[in-house]
């Protein structure tokens, strides 16, 4: 393909990029953290524990670069069908913080719906590039739509908002990318977007009224697309019904989100704080150890959820446009990488990894300056947390392992 | 290396390189719309305004007993607390607040060691702040920057029944115990939680619901504003009724008065609880902070052990009451003719040892029936060796021996039968015979240790013929049943009657808690146990029946003597007792 040689780097130099910025995204995490633990240097820190999570997931990145990519290709259906069944695990467990997200192995806790993500990613990948499958064919959304929407579906009820999100989100991406027809994915699109907007009438019949021109451009035949768009209305109509089906917490974040005058629980202070704390960051920052409200402690969870909080405090408008550019930076690399290589499997998978992590960036990012409900989803290699790095550390070495073929 | 080529074309590449243009540059507008263009009004929102969360509290739930009465109440006092970050001369100032709060220098700097929770949080400096010491200190506000007082329930006992030991008492948390408490009801260090009785059984029913209020508050801790609309209310807890009835309870703690010992009284039918002593006791008032530390010592190292709630965790020698377990074992296995009789001289010869009656004259010739009625051991010390060890073990555990009788109180001792398993292993293989063992079991004797409240749950299954209420303290407890226990009706009427004769008949051990009243049947056993460390064990567990009710009755009097001549004539003060409010038990129904 000429068109290949828009990326002017070899696939070594991009390689090399990602580790590069994997670095500089790990330090600036590292900094924020020293800044805001009482006492770094002491074990128990989070700063001191998150240089213990790097190492110990380099370790597990060093391990899994082991593993060919032959393996992974082969392999796929059965690491999915292995992951998904530790996700059902928790459930036979005590709960945990009330979810049943967790495994409690003693020394350690995991959360398999972590690793649920980019399993699927695999297997969904594998199916795409099959060469048998035929690419323009309506059936081929079934399969990659089922497993999504199974797996969406363990996590919602351990129950798991934000992760549930996450595990959708590489679907559209990959199906785009394997070049499925676009009508069907806004198919795909129009239901979330119907129950967005069946929260407010007049959202939703200008949503009715788009959908409709949609409809008359793609030009489906008239009974399928009736069919289709009446089926879409009713969601809507029926999405009200679904809402009381959300756990306490999710609604009371979804509606402190919707309006932060509503406030039980909380999540509002959490706003509040954090939006005051960007704000008064200004545009060079207080410099570093020096945010009056992360030091105050007036934000909670600083170190893993508001950790974006705390660099834009402290380093302001300068900071966080830095970060933006580097989490920009590192998902264009993945792109390259992924439209460069000749192998359509591993394109496929890296396209699904910089899935997840562009909706983690812009999950968590949103959350903290009050687009998006309080989620509690990390930021990529910046939050400190152990389950979360060692996951993004394996994606890493995916897309590493992949890209050298 | 795989088989099929990559077919990503531009266009798809393009199309995600948008969307990642787009949701990037949607953030970073964000972050420049508040970083940049509303940068003063959240710099001076940081630097002037800060919305404070404060804790808001409701009472702890009350406590009374079955007809109302209020045996545990709240009385608010006032602590006076402080924020380290504002403490900028300690020492200055503390100096200047020591008089104040009538205390020295070093206790306020003991006091701030210990509620220490961190720079920006209260810490607990002074308790029971009288409304005196309140107004001196609001007098001279700015000598006191960062000082703010609270109200802070503490618990008091009204009626002069102080029932220490199944009420129980609050305890601070500490920085501690924190992370072992249960994460959903909040605790904080310096909060009161329930620590024994049923202040700890019933802490999530007790314990009120924290409220939160937002305010605005200014770089001194200034409170600018409330903002009324995120409130979060407190909520009180929930009011505990217990099963108590605090008259009956007054009346059998006269009994115990200058003894040492328990007694427990429950309605069979509900397993409710209507009294439960245990003496020697103690006033909780103790735990009200002004105890001095000589008293504490006093207290804790006294050789009677009044902290000791001997009721459900006293372990004692059974005694002569798991006579009634061989008894059983030997109608319901058909072993003996109940016409079969043993002589008793007084005492026995086994093995080399000889074994004693405590009638040392002996009872001449008695059957099983004579034998109940009259404790006679030789009986039983000859008719056991009939039995297997295995059998006569299932049977106690049967009726509860060995196990927890999940009363809804903490800290229950689970007590010893002891089984082939715990002979091995405390003996040694050939250090023990199933035939000696069977000698101390049948008389509950030996290894043997059961706690009062399993006593009454034993006479409880009797006086219920199998199908029997848990015992409980909480009135509101929904009924709930032991495993039943099944046996012929010839069983448990040879039991019923044999029980009956003991109070009722010549001769029988009871006969001091024979009743005067025809309307009350009385039945029960006596028990007399040995003890190394001083004179023996006095017991008695009996019911009776009156007005359709049946109540049962567990006395246990250390070192009291025999059980004839001293539990039963507590039994016997206990049923006229009944007797001479029976109206008010019938009303009660």
């Amino acid at each position: 393909m000429s068109s290949n040689n828009l990326i002017l780097f070899s696939p070594k130099d991009l390689r090399n990029r990602v580790i590069v910025l994997t670095g500089v995204l790990l330090i600036i995490g590292l900094v924020a953290l020293y800044s805001i633990s009482d006492n770094p240097l002491s074990i128990g820190s989070s700063f001191f524990r998150q240089c213990i999570f790097i190492l110990l997931s380099f370790f597990a990145y060093i391990v899994m670069r082991t593993i060919p990519l032959k393996t992974v290709h082969d392999n796929s259906t059965t690491i999915f069908v292995g992951i998904a069944m530790l996700c059902f695990i928790p459930f036979f467990l005590p709960q945990v913080e009330y979810t049943y997200r967790w495994i409690d192995l003693g020394f350690m806790t995991i959360q398999p719906s972590e690793y649920l993500k980019f399993a699927l990613v695999i297997v969904i990948a594998k199916y795409l590039s099959n060469h048998q499958l035929e690419v323009k064919s309506k059936s081929i959304v079934i399969i990659p739509g089922i497993l999504t929407l199974f797996c969406a579906g363990i996590v919602l009820n351990q129950p798991d908002l934000g992760t549930a999100v996450i595990v959708c989100a590489p679907l559209i991406p990959m199906l785009l990318w394997a070049g499925v027809n676009g009508f069907i994915i806004f198919l795909i699109i129009t239901p979330i977007i119907t129950i967005l907007a069946a929260s407010n009438t007049i959202f939703f019949s200008v949503w009715a009224v788009i959908m409709f021109l949609c409809f008359l451009m793609f030009r489906p035949n008239f009974i399928s697309g009736s069919v289709l768009y009446f089926a879409n209305i009713f969601t809507g109509l029926l999405a009200p019904f679904f809402w009381n089906n959300l756990a306490e917490y999710q609604k009371q974040r979804i509606l402190t989100f919707l309006n932060p005058d509503l406030d039980p629980m909380g999540s509002a202070y959490h706003i509040i704080q954090s939006v005051t704390a960007i704000g008064s960051g200004g545009f060079f920052g207080k410099g570093f150890g020096h945010g009056s409200q992360t030091q105050l402690k007036f934000l909670p969870v600083q170190e893993s959820d508001f950790i974006l909080s705390v660099i834009a405090e402290e380093f302001g408008f300068v900071g966080i446009f830095l970060v933006m550019i580097i989490f920009f930076l590192f998902i264009k690399t993945l792109l390259d990488i992924a439209f460069k290589l000749s192998d359509y499997f591993s394109s496929l998978v890296i396209v699904g990894i910089a899935s997840i992590l562009l909706s983690h960036i812009f999950i968590n990012s949103a959350m903290t300056i009050g687009l998006l409900p309080v989620k509690g989803l990390p930021l990529p290699f910046i939050s400190a947390g152990g389950s979360f790095l060692l996951s993004c550390f394996i994606m890493l070495s995916l897309v590493i392992n992949l890209s050298e073929n | 290396m795989l088989k099929v080529d990559n077919k990503a074309d531009l266009f798809h590449y393009r199309t995600l390189l948008f969307i990642l243009c787009f949701l990037l540059l949607a953030l970073i507008g964000r972050y420049y719309y508040l970083q940049v263009i509303e940068y003063e009004r959240h710099f001076s929102k940081s630097q002037i305004n800060r919305v404070k969360a404060v804790t808001t509290y409701a009472p702890r739930g009350l406590i009374l007993d079955r007809s109302g009465e209020i045996l545990v109440d709240n009385y608010p006092t006032y602590i006076l607390t402080v924020k380290p970050y504002k403490l900028e001369d300690k020492e200055v100032i503390f100096k200047k607040l020591a008089p104040i709060l009538d205390t020295n220098l070093d206790e306020l700097n003991r006091r701030y060691k210990k509620y220490y929770r961190g720079k920006f949080l209260p810490a607990i400096i002074g308790k029971n702040l009288s409304f005196e010491q309140i107004s001196k200190i609001e007098e001279r506000r700015l000598d006191f920057p960062g000082f703010e007082y609270e109200r802070f329930d503490e618990r008091i006992y009204p009626s002069p029944f102080n029932e220490a030991h199944f009420l129980g008492y609050l305890r601070e948390v500490d920085r501690d115990t924190i992370p072992s408490l249960d994460k959903s009801l909040l605790y904080r260090a310096g909060e009161l939680i329930g620590w024994q009785g049923v202040e700890k059984q019933y802490e999530k029913q007790l314990r009120f619901s924290k409220g939160i209020d937002y305010v605005e508050v200014d770089t001194y801790g200034r409170e600018i504003f409330e903002l009324e609309e995120n409130k979060i209310p407190a909520f009180p807890g929930e009011n505990l009724v217990l099963s108590i009835d605090s008259n009956l309870q007054k009346f059998v703690k006269g009994l115990l008065a200058e003894k040492k010992g328990s007694v427990i009284i429950s309605d069979v039918n509900s397993g409710e609880i209507l009294s439960m002593v245990s003496s020697p006791s103690y006033d909780l008032e103790v735990y009200r902070g002004t105890t001095s530390e000589e008293d504490w010592d006093k207290l804790l190292s006294d050789v009677d052990k009044p902290l000791l709630n001997r009721s459900i965790s006293g372990l004692y020698p059974a005694g002569s009451m798991l006579k009634l377990i061989t008894t059983i074992n030997l109608l319901e296995d058909n072993t003996v003719a109940l016409s079969d009789s043993t002589l008793c001289v007084g005492a026995i010869e086994y093995g080399g040892n000889e074994f004693r009656c405590w009638n040392e004259n002996g009872h001449g010739y008695v059957d099983l029936n004579e034998a109940i009625i009259q404790s006679c051991n030789i009986y039983f010390y000859e008719k056991v060796q009939l039995l297997s060890l295995e059998s006569w073990v299932e049977t106690a555990r049967n009726f509860g021996f060995n196990s927890l009788t999940e009363i809804d109180l903490p800290n229950e001792k689970i007590g010893l039968i002891p089984d082939r398993e715990f002979f091995t292993k405390q003996y040694g293989r050939w250090g023990w015979s199933e035939r000696g063992v069977l000698l101390n079991l049948t008389l509950g004797q030996g290894d043997i240790l059961v706690t009062p409240i399993q006593g009454l749950r034993f006479i409880n299954h009797i006086a219920s013929k199998g199908e029997t209420a848990k015992l409980k303290m909480n009135l509101n407890k929904d009924v709930s049943y032991y495993a039943p226990i099944e046996y012929s009706d010839k069983t448990w009427d040879y039991i019923w009657s044999s029980l009956f004769d003991v109070i009722n008949a010549t001769g029988g051990t009871g006969w001091r808690a024979m009743s005067s009243s025809k309307d009350l049947q009385f039945f029960g056993k006596t028990g007399t146990a040995e003890n190394p460390h001083g004179e023996a064990h006095a017991s008695f567990i009996g019911f009776f029946e009156l007005n359709d009710n049946k109540y049962s009755i567990v006395i246990i009097v250390e070192n009291g003597g025999s059980g004839g001549s001293v539990a039963a004539p507590l039994a016997g003060d206990i049923a006229s007792y009944f007797i001479n409010n029976s109206q008010e038990y019938l009303a009660d129904k």
